[in-house]
């Protein structure tokens, strides 16, 4: 059994040790709003945060979880109102839709540890997340926007 | 055909009002021409219901994959009938609703239709439930519906301009009565002024889901008891199994079932995650086939001998045929070639099943819900009526999910696990290896220019296969239809058989040459290679006549209002007219697609290192804009997804398989590689058009042309990546 917490809620979870973290979540824990998209950390569809830092779960074992912080985007705020998630509403940033919540994860994890960054700094935390929409001038403008919230 | 008509009786209001109480429920009736089109007459129950509490729904077969059209649609409703914005719900025909049934409809959202096809039939249904609400309520309070107006949900009782404190209902206490009354045949649309709603930005309905991970794709469909599916197929596309020993991974964990489906197998699991790793250890062999040697140079052959068969018919003839062939002035000949693209859907291919020998339901975002049911049907005998197909948000489409092999293969892992729920996903490494993918192709150009320097007449050989087919477009049928020669595939031709250029003398040939990859519709289809070929070859007749790219397009465009309307948009937008900034180099291009008419200047900086795009100017004929801030983002998408695939986009083939896998050789663009776009939005009365599609046709000529302004070497052959180290 592995133990963490998720969305400030503690789970065990029983799935093979090297279960990559994303599957735990979607198919064991039902939390779906974390997407797949390559299982090979090329893509960011699955980002989500551990301990805070931003993380490819589709490639980070279930066992290297143990003990530690999950958030997903259930878990980032209780009713879409994080700055972020607010901003990227002002915006209407997504199309399809599918990479926005690891588009989003990323954002706040950016956000939160450099609150105002400059579309460069932006350019390259945001770098791991694709989107074949193209949603990208939205989203750095969404990201200028929440960092002003 | 006759254009089907509807009449609704009294009983079959009631009979659609029993799922959810009284209610009124106005059917959409699709316009001519599309009503006598016989694919198009059948999608015909679409509908608005009102239901008691105020509660606006309407049932469209349009699915919502990023295009924006739920949003779209719903303001064309709210505006007509005069509803409140926060009434509405956009569904999609759900099965087993009473009112749609797959049996009666081709239900498939391509060709950007979504707004365009259904703007008249919603309005005028629209309209006919407002007059509907007003006549109960001019009986209710005994006035004239004439003094009564539809305003956010209400009808609101006006004299002299002033609305009568009280006198107003809601439209959830005039259903009942409303319902009891005959469907007016010739409801009167709101004028102009009353036209509020549309015309300018209402924020997406689907983006509060989207940013807090609460919309559902196909993906994240959850079904009591389900399964999971991985596959592990065929690398070579024509091949098929040989045989598999499910002894190999009945051990594994989880593993619940091996099943066989067209070219490979499904393996079943506890979780997902169990079924793939079962997957890849399965021991399966395949049959082996003639394409097992097949690669890109070989097909590069065959699409080269297509350039110079001498037995391919004339297709699209205007003027006189020798005049093309002409060595009586200046002649410019080029040849230009793309490479086969995937999609990259953002989702990957998936698809979640319940079947039995009765009834198969399917959870799945498609675009082509009756190319599954066909699929069902040929492969499994499943019957139209046994078949229940729910639609989610789909994690892009761009034309790939227009397929049924998904849908098979979910419903074949069902019923060998005796119809249990079974979602069946592909890794991403299928999704790149399936094929599937958007034609490769050639192109023959031809000019002869006069001594002013106008083109009198083209000749162009298209070489490569002819999708259409696939799609029951029948190619002498549709020469036919769109007064083409013979050989007419849209698929392959769309954009040079139909070009709007004045060029008198004209010829294009269409040499098909028959590949074993599956093919699929790419966003934006042939417009996607004929824009690159064409408009980069008419920048080649400028250069050859000396002449501005700009001035040279609008000297044939005689006539041309909405040609000349984007192109005069963008020349501003970009100040063309002006010499460039230091160390910018422009390209521009224009292409008309699915109704539209879009015209592009791509501004790139270029060293002796470094070519980069940094912004590009976009100007749109799209008729009247229903909502100008998703034209402008599906404008910004199409450029960043175009620039993407112009750059290092391709499919090569060896050894009979794809050779790309995932996202680290089949790049998407970036968030750090994309130009900063402005879009300008040209509105002249034009008919609607679409928008999901036409802001790609572009963007490949308008680069590659600013990379011959930049460098004066011309590249004819995509991706661009592989002529340049950038």
């Amino acid at each position: 059994m592995t133990a963490f917490t998720i969305n400030g809620r503690a789970v065990e979870v029983s799935a093979a040790p090297d279960t990559p973290l994303l599957w735990v979540i979607r198919d064991e824990l039902k939390l779906t709003g974390t997407k797949f998209g390559c299982g090979a950390a090329q893509c960011g569809a699955c980002t989500l945060h551990i301990d805070g830092e931003p993380v490819r779960s589709c490639v980070f074992p279930l066992s290297a979880v143990e003990g530690r912080s999950v958030t997903t985007i259930e878990g980032l705020s209780e009713d879409g109102s994080h700055p972020v998630q607010r901003a990227w509403v002002a915006l209407d940033v997504p199309q399809c839709g599918y990479c926005q919540s690891g588009q989003i994860m990323s954002a706040s994890a950016l956000l939160a540890r450099n609150p105002s960054p400059t579309d460069a700094q932006i350019d390259q935390a945001m770098s791991g997340n694709l989107c074949r929409c193209g949603t990208y001038l939205r989203i750095r403008a969404a990201i200028h926007r929440a960092s002003e919230a | 055909m006759k254009p089907q008509r509807f009449s609704m009786t009294r009983r079959a209001f009631l009979a659609g009002a029993v799922a959810t109480g009284v209610a009124l429920v106005v059917p959409l009736r699709l316009s001519a021409p599309w009503a006598q089109q016989r694919e198009a007459a059948r999608i015909s129950q679409a509908y608005i219901r009102i239901d008691a509490s105020g509660r606006v729904t309407f049932v469209l077969p349009t699915s919502e994959m990023g295009q924006g059209t739920h949003t779209g649609q719903a303001q064309i409703l709210a505006e007509e009938l005069g509803a409140d914005w926060s009434s509405i719900t956009v569904e999609m025909p759900t099965q087993p609703a009473p009112a749609y049934r797959i049996p009666s409809g081709q239900m498939r959202s391509v060709g950007s239709f979504g707004i365009r096809l259904w703007h008249d039939p919603l309005r005028r249904a629209a309209a006919q439930a407002r007059e509907m609400l007003t006549q109960a309520a001019a009986t209710r309070l005994g006035v004239e519906p004439a003094t009564l107006q539809a305003e956010d949900g209400f009808i609101v009782h006006v004299a002299s301009g002033r609305r009568l404190p009280g006198r107003r209902l809601p439209f959830g206490e005039l259903v009942e009565d409303a319902a009891a009354l005959p469907i007016p045949e010739e409801p009167t649309l709101r004028p102009d002024g009353e036209r509020t709603l549309t015309g300018r930005t209402v924020p997406r309905l689907d983006t509060p889901l989207k940013v807090t991970g609460k919309a559902v794709f196909g993906v994240d469909v959850e079904r009591e008891g389900m399964l999971y599916g991985a596959a592990r197929l065929a690398p070579v596309f024509s091949a098929d199994v040989e045989g598999f020993d499910e002894s190999s991974v009945s051990g594994m964990p989880g593993v619940v079932a091996v099943v066989r489906v067209p070219r490979g197998a499904v393996v079943v699991a506890d979780s997902w995650w169990q079924a793939k790793q079962a997957a890849d250890a399965l021991d399966i062999t395949f049959t082996q086939t003639s394409a097992d040697t097949l690669s890109t140079d070989a097909i590069n052959t065959l699409l080269r001998e297509g350039l110079d068969r001498t037995d391919v018919p004339v297709t699209t003839l205007r003027g006189e045929a020798e005049a093309t062939l002409s060595t009586n002035g200046q002649v410019v000949e080029a040849e230009y070639s793309v490479p086969l693209l995937t999609h990259m859907c953002m989702e990957p291919i998936n698809c979640t099943a319940e079947s039995t020998e009765e009834r198969t339901e399917l959870w799945i975002g498609t675009q082509g819900q009756d190319v599954i049911r066909m699929t069902l049907e040929s492969a499994m005998q499943v019957r139209a009526e046994q078949l229940f197909i729910n639609t989610t948000y789909l994690g892009g489409g761009f034309g790939r999910k227009t397929h049924g092999e998904i849908a098979l293969q979910a419903a074949l892992a069902s019923r060998a696990v005796g119809g249990r729920p079974v979602k069946v996903l592909w890794a991403r490494e299928d999704d790149v290896r399936q094929g599937q993918y958007r034609q490769t192709m050639m192109c023959r150009f031809r000019a002869v220019l006069d001594d002013a320097g106008n083109i009198t007449g083209m000749r162009i050989r298209l070489a490569g296969p002819q999708m259409g087919r696939a799609y029951g477009f029948d190619p002498e049928q549709m020469a036919q239809a769109t007064g083409n020669l013979a050989n007419f595939d849209p698929f392959s031709l769309g954009g040079l058989s139909d070009m709007r250029y004045v060029i008198p003398n004209f010829v294009v040939e269409h040499a098909v040459v028959d590949l074993p990859i599956p093919l699929c519709p790419w966003r934006a289809i042939a417009h996607t290679f004929n824009g690159f070929f064409f408009e980069s070859f008419m920048d080649e007749c400028a250069a050859a006549a000396g002449r501005d790219p700009l001035a040279f397009r609008r000297s044939h465009c005689a006539g041309q209002t909405r040609m000349l309307a984007v192109l005069d948009r963008v020349a501003e937008m970009s100040r063309w007219n002006e010499p460039a900034p230091e160390g910018v180099s422009r390209g521009l291009a224009v292409v008309e697609s699915y109704g539209s008419y879009v015209a592009q200047v791509v501004e790139a900086r270029a060293d002796d290192r470094d070519f980069h795009v940094e912004r590009v100017h976009v100007a749109i004929d799209c008729g009247r804009a229903i909502n100008p801030g998703q034209v402008e983002a599906q404008m910004e998408g199409s450029v960043v997804d175009a620039l993407g695939a112009a750059l290092s986009q391709k499919v090569t083939i060896r050894d009979g398989r794809a050779e790309q896998s995932n996202f680290h050789d089949y790049a998407l663009l970036r968030i750090g590689e994309a130009p900063s776009v402005s879009v300008g939005i040209v509105e002249i009365g034009s008919p609607l058009g679409g928008v999901g599609e036409p802001g790609i046709p572009p963007l490949a000529p308008a680069l590659a042309n600013a990379m011959f302004a930049a460098t004066r070497q011309r590249v004819r052959h995509l991706p661009l990546a592989d002529h340049v180290q950038g």
